[in-house]
């Protein structure tokens, strides 16, 4: 296809028009197993157009251009909103949350939320007892794995692989879609770079499937929860999610894959370069395990108190703690009242799980949440300002590890943990405001923020976000979904370039 | 000023039956005795460190409710030591969960449940004007300055004490009148107004507020002792420019949208139910915590929003608790200084509070105090979950204990009795109160210096052994 001479410079146009045709490519994919296996094939196949001839539009018809912080915001959130939009369609098209006495608006509110959860990576779910995700063809199931595993590594650090002439806005772009602060350069070019990065996570993706189709999953399956547990996203092609298998050895392979896929791929990828792991000299991903083997420790002894046995409550602890300190969100629930089903235990055990929806894992990973990072950071930053207190003119540095935390960054992280804070906050009130209760509220807006999945009370792990969420309330957590997932400031400060532009037109007519 | 308080109330005592008075009075007088000779003898060092200051306030605090508890163990108020020891504290720390009966006691105990809550509101307020900005943080906001020959609340420390006494006394005798006015007895209306102005809580019995009168007399009381000392001293002096005060203009910004946001429901406009929930609410800003029956349709995120205000607080310089509204602001526009750095990068971005350019080492105590707040709560929820509390009863238990806001209301709007918690649920909420009534950074400083005390106690003594068994460190 020849490319026309004359076009259009805008980065943000190039960027989702290419996002756009390798979310059709999914699309493509998943309609041909659709096809093949159940009966919306031809559904998809339409989406999947649909979504191809605005991509290709696009990419033919702009070029990348420099581009200053505001325009790379709106670049990025303006990608991962269209993404979303495009991406409810298959859900639309195959009538998948179609039920009677449901109105199109809130067929669509679900459609949309299903999109976002998934390329978001939160997991969190409208299939529930009223529309069994049982009763889905093969196609939508793998399309919901695949907008998880598209998700993951980064919409947008996959468009930069292809897409060189971006230069230095790459590294801009990345920076402001990657989970932490800022992107790490893996080679001397962002296109290199984020090669590398998708090299490492296909990788880690296969390596999983393998595994699992080893502990006995079928490769349909296994493919598809390789899939999520790389990208931490926590969809399973089941209602009972890994609870469907009631197996320790398939529990392992998707709590390790899990873990791997919260700790940073930059280790990962400076383990591969030196031939032996290096993660443990790196203090952030020492904190993450100290974090998840402490909080399993606690809530096992805290189910052992409570009356489960200590296999089960270790099995039970290992797996929650690990599935949503990674911010993962599968479930080995067997079913309501189940062992794996944490809104039934106790108080104390479900409110470290609540702690844990805020932490998420390590930096460069694909797991959301606050990050153990910033934790460190942060704790460290109020050590020092207390000692501050005791020695006013002591100059003490935040540590981070065996180096010096530089101050910007420090301030940095307490700037995004304020914001993190209030937008939990006012979440909250805004979810409850729309008829849920404090724990499901608070438990929604914290997991949808992380990027986790399940939340607690009426919308855990056995249950689907339709019981504990009115409709406007699950378009508020979708919003979250996204503001989370972009370490929120793309989302939030998305308007301020389209908002300059159009002040600057208007002031110089 | 325990034994103080003690003696007074074993004075008030002899104007009932008088069955108190004796335990009361000597005791009493033993306190205030030990107290005098301590203060005669011992002098303290030429130039104290701001944090030994800091941490001495702590263990004042902490010996303040040992000695309340005491009076009730010796009364027969409380017939446990954990029970004296929650009043004790819920007392002074102004937080209002009470697990005694006022009804059973007689009215010098009465009067040293009420006492207790205003000596806790007045060291609330030397906290706040005096002992942080002049030996912690916040120094900048402290009102000092006399120019146009306006004469300041805080000029030095000594000068911010007497000018609180001046406020707070006459304050807690304007709020008696009114409880007198509005129909109370004369110990009934000074007991309540104690609580007021302390943003204290204790009621003497149920239906305490029946009276719509009464109910505005505590509206108008909880909304002035919830207000900044600063901004009361600027009415009292006459200094204007009260309508550029943002934080007051929060302060009451916050009651007006939690009375329009409870009444969104509502299908009428009914005064009666208006004024409720407007106690309800000043009840919730102020973390007074006085109780009042809701609306029979309470909606699901009223609690959500009454948690929020809580949490949030009174203003700054006040006797309230909660995370206070000068905080706020300025975490608010820490956000908004992140947004724009986000856009530009190398920006100098000053942050400006009250007319002030808040300094950078105080912003950074202020988001540090957020993370403190948000740890206590998050500690102590778990804590009282693990000792039996469901989820949302525990999360709204330990913010009330942190902001020090008194009885803590279920879900569905009914206030929950502490008693019918176990004990330690109970023991496990008191060091949030106290955390919570002393701006949780001299807790915290308090903590670190035990600490270091221990460690260095222990260091010597391993050294000691060292030496001894003819090793070396």
């Amino acid at each position: 296809m020849k490319r026309p001479t004359t076009r259009w410079e805008t980065t943000t146009g190039q960027v989702t028009g290419i996002a756009l045709l390798f979310v059709s490519a999914g699309m493509f994919g998943t309609a041909v197993i659709e096809s093949i296996a159940g009966q919306e094939g031809t559904a998809m196949m339409l989406a999947a157009l649909v979504t191809l001839l605005p991509g290709a539009a696009l990419w033919l018809w702009t070029r990348p251009g420099q581009i200053d912080r505001a325009a790379v915001f709106s670049a990025v959130a303006g990608t991962w909103i269209v993404v979303s939009v495009f991406g409810a369609l298959p859900y639309l098209f195959a009538g998948t949350f179609n039920r009677s006495g449901i109105g199109f608006p809130v067929v669509l509110a679900d459609a949309f939320f299903e999109a976002i959860s998934g390329f978001s990576c939160t997991g969190s779910t409208v299939f529930g007892s009223h529309n069994l995700i049982a009763d889905q063809g093969p196609g939508i199931l793998m399309y919901r794995q695949f907008t998880q595993w598209i998700g993951g590594m980064g919409i947008v650090v996959l468009v930069v692989t292809v897409l060189p002439a971006l230069r230095a806005s790459g590294l801009g772009l990345i920076g402001a879609e990657a989970p932490g602060e800022g992107g790490d350069r893996l080679a001397p070019r962002m296109a290199q770079t984020a090669r590398r990065f998708w090299y490492l996570y296909a990788g880690l993706t296969g390596l999983i499937a393998v595994a699992l189709l080893a502990v006995g999953m079928s490769p349909f399956d296994a493919v598809a929860h390789a899939f999520t547990t790389a990208s931490t996203g926590g969809f399973s092609t089941r209602d009972a999610s890994i609870g469907y298998w009631d197996s320790v050895a398939v529990e392992m392979v998707i709590m390790i894959g899990l873990i791997l896929g919260g700790a940073s791929f930059t280790l990962h990828s400076r383990s591969l370069a030196a031939r032996r792991p290096v993660h443990h000299h790196n203090p952030e991903f020492r904190g993450y395990i100290g974090l998840l083997t402490g909080a399993t420790l606690v809530v096992t002894i805290l189910l052992v108190d409570d009356g489960m046995g200590v296999t089960r409550a270790l099995r039970s602890a290992a797996f929650n703690v690990v599935t949503l300190g990674t911010s993962g969100g599968f479930g080995n629930a067997t079913g309501p009242g189940s062992d794996g089903d944490f809104v039934r235990w106790a108080a104390g055990p479900q409110l470290i799980l609540l702690i844990l929806l805020m932490t998420g894992g390590c930096t460069g990973s694909t797991s959301g949440g606050v990050k153990v990072m910033r934790l460190i950071v942060g704790i460290s930053h109020a050590r020092r300002t207390l000692r501050t207190i005791r020695h006013p003119r002591a100059v003490l540095p935040v540590r981070h590890g065996t180096g010096v935390m530089a101050e910007p960054m420090v301030e940095r992280i307490a700037g995004f943990m304020v914001v993190y804070g209030m937008l939990v906050v006012s979440g909250t009130l805004v979810v409850a405001a729309l008829g849920t209760d404090l724990v499901t509220a608070m438990g929604g807006v914290i997991g949808s923020l992380g990027n986790m999945g399940p939340a607690l009370n009426k919308a855990g792990p056995t249950a689907s976000f339709v019981d504990g969420f009115s409709t406007p309330a699950r378009l508020v957590l979708a919003f979250l979904m996204l503001v989370g997932r972009l370490e929120l400031f793309p989302m939030l400060l998305m308007l301020v370039a389209p908002y300059r532009t159009l002040h600057d037109r208007v002031r110089s007519r | 000023m325990v034994g103080g308080l003690a003696v007074c109330s074993g004075l008030i005592d002899l104007l009932g039956h008088g069955a108190d008075s004796p335990p009361l009075l000597i005791t009493g007088s033993g306190m205030g005795l030990l107290g005098a000779l301590l203060f005669g003898r011992v002098t303290g060092p030429d130039k104290a460190k701001p944090v030994d200051i800091i941490a001495a306030t702590t263990l004042t605090m902490a010996l303040g409710i040992l000695l309340v508890a005491g009076l009730y163990i010796m009364t027969g108020a409380a017939q446990r030591p954990d029970d004296a020891l929650f009043e004790a504290t819920t007392g002074l720390t102004t937080t209002a969960m009470s697990v005694i009966d006022p009804m059973d006691l007689g009215y010098g105990l009465r009067f040293l449940r009420a006492g207790s809550q205003w000596v806790g509101g007045f060291a609330a307020l030397l906290i706040g004007i005096v002992i942080l900005p002049f030996f912690g943080f916040g120094r900048e906001f402290a009102d000092r300055s006399s120019s146009d020959g306006y004469r300041p609340l805080a000029p030095d420390e000594m000068s911010a004490t007497r000018n609180i006494l001046r406020l707070y006394v006459p304050g807690t005798g304007l709020i008696w009148g009114g409880y007198m006015l509005a129909g109370k007895s004369a110990l009934d209306g000074l007991l309540l107004a104690m609580s007021t102005v302390s943003t204290g809580g204790f009621t003497n019995g149920a239906n305490e507020f029946a009276d719509p009168s009464v109910q505005w007399v505590a509206i108008v009381g909880m909304l002035l002792a919830g207000s900044s000392m600063v901004t009361l001293w600027y009415l009292v002096a006459g200094r204007g420019g009260l309508h550029r005060q943002t934080g007051l203009a929060m302060y009451l910004g916050l009651h007006l949208t939690g009375v329009l946001l409870l009444l969104l429901p509502s299908t009428g406009v009914d005064l009666a139910a208006t004024r409720r929930l407007l106690f309800v609410v000043a009840a919730s800003v102020s973390t007074t915590g006085f109780p009042m029956d809701v609306p029979a349709r309470w909606p699901t995120a009223a609690p959500v929003l009454l948690l929020l205000l809580v949490s949030i607080g009174a203003m700054s310089g006040s006797a309230g608790g909660g995370l206070q509204i000068r905080q706020h602001r300025a975490l608010m526009k820490l956000a908004l200084r992140e947004m724009a750095r986000q856009l530009h990068p190398r920006a100098v971005l000053k942050v400006r509070l009250a007319g002030r350019v808040a300094g950078e080492e105080t912003l950074r105590q202020i988001v540090v105090l957020q993370f403190l707040f948000v740890a206590v709560t998050f500690l102590t929820a778990f804590l009282v979950a693990v000792f039996g509390l469901d989820l949302s009863g525990a999360i709204s238990a330990a913010v009330h204990a942190t902001a020090t806001a008194g009885p803590v209301r279920g879900l569905d709007g009914v206030i929950v009795d502490p008693t019918d918690w176990p004990r330690s649920v109970r023991l496990a909420l008191l060091p949030a109160m106290v955390f919570g009534r002393l701006s949780i950074y001299p807790a915290v400083v308090a903590v670190a210096a035990l600490l270091n005390l221990l460690r260095d106690k222990a260091r010597v003594k391993r050294r000691y052994k060292a030496r001894k068994h003819g090793g070396s460190l």
